[in-house]
């Protein structure tokens, strides 16, 4: 039983190290998503971005086709990382209700 | 969990190899049990939980004969760099697994990590580790082959870490992983051979994993080794 406790501790101090690396790798990305919109059959790019809980639009004018790759790499980067933070929030958890959470770990 | 986590662990190896890392480092650690099926493929052998931390050996950190960046490499499966210890040794960092390089310490040693940067890594030196470069075998996966300690060895060099181990649980799990290792090794008929390597190991080290075994009371393995319990 010993093992299995001993595991789980350093595992919980495993999973906190890795949130606050999602974390900090998700504040490193470039904020904002790149969106394509019609206008009178012309195609525009925007920078979709949320400030102070508000949707925002920002123009961007012309985008370079590699600018627009680096973009659809960021957003991909982000819903994965996103995601695996949401694991990681659910593994720590997990492991401290395991390790009875009110005692501290 | 598990599978998803095998699964990850497939797709580092193979990319790698692509990246012909591979062929400059080896698997260490608990993750060599799943691979060391295919050694016992004709004796019953159950390996037991592994956690997530997944080691890779870098015999010669000065030799590497490609130029790649690992932790790019890995970026987008969603491994993040984090440093542990006040000296900033690179750990690869997933829910599922967490990656480490170690390479063996050479002269008196030292606390600062080795450099790698023909790899964008570095590593933790630790003792004892040559004993596992010694003598290793090469497994196939999925069409490509990774280099493993030799079965004998990975559980010798666990009954003399387990003894300097400061953590009392994972120094249990030490071992009990190396139990059940020459268990399945005897099993297998490799007796004579984990003699003949215990025999050519450092005499110190013998008296530790004596000393090991002794305190375990494991008479099994004693006898193997030529030893009685005391």
């Amino acid at each position: 039983m010993g093992v299995i406790k001993g595991v789980l501790r350093e595992e919980l101090a495993n999973s906190l190290r890795m949130q606050s690396g999602y974390e900090r790798e998700l504040k490193k990305l470039p904020k904002g998503s790149l969106v394509k919109k019609c206008i009178k059959g012309r195609h525009y790019y925007y920078l979709l971005m949320r400030e102070g809980g508000k949707v925002k639009f920002v123009y961007k004018g012309k985008v370079s086709g590699e600018e627009i790759k680096k973009y659809k790499e960021t957003k991909e980067i982000r819903a994965r990382y996103r995601n695996l933070l949401s694991k990681v929030k659910k593994q720590v958890k997990f492991l401290r209700s395991s390790l009875r959470g009110k005692e501290s770990v | 969990m598990e599978k998803n986590q095998y699964e990850l662990c497939l797709e580092v190896l193979r990319r790698l190899h692509r990246a012909g890392v591979l062929k400059d480092i080896m698997l260490i650690g608990i993750w060599c049990l799943p691979f060391y099926k295919e050694y016992f493929s004709s004796t019953t052998y159950s390996p037991s939980f592994r956690t997530r931390d997944i080691d890779f050996l870098v015999p010669n950190p000065g030799k590497i004969h490609v130029q790649t960046d690992i932790p790019a490499l890995l970026k987008d499966l969603g491994f993040v760099v984090n440093y542990s210890g006040s000296k900033g040794y690179i750990k690869l960092e997933h829910p599922d697994l967490l990656i480490e390089f170690l390479s063996p310490e050479k002269g008196r040693g030292m606390d600062d990590p080795v450099k790698i940067p023909r790899l964008g890594v570095n590593a933790v030196a630790l003792r004892y580790l040559n004993f596992l470069v010694e003598n290793t075998i090469k497994v196939g996966v999925e069409g490509f082959t990774i280099c493993l300690p030799h079965p004998v060895n990975f559980a010798l060099h666990k009954l003399i870490l387990f003894q300097r181990r400061i953590n009392k649980e994972k120094a249990q799990k030490d071992r009990e992983t190396s139990g059940m290792l020459l268990r399945a090794l005897i099993k297998k008929g490799d007796a004579v051979l984990i003699k003949s390597i215990f025999d050519s190991i450092p005499l110190r080290w013998r008296k530790r994993i004596v000393k090991g075994l002794q305190n375990a009371e494991d008479k099994d393995i004693l006898s193997v080794l030529g030893e009685v319990v005391s």
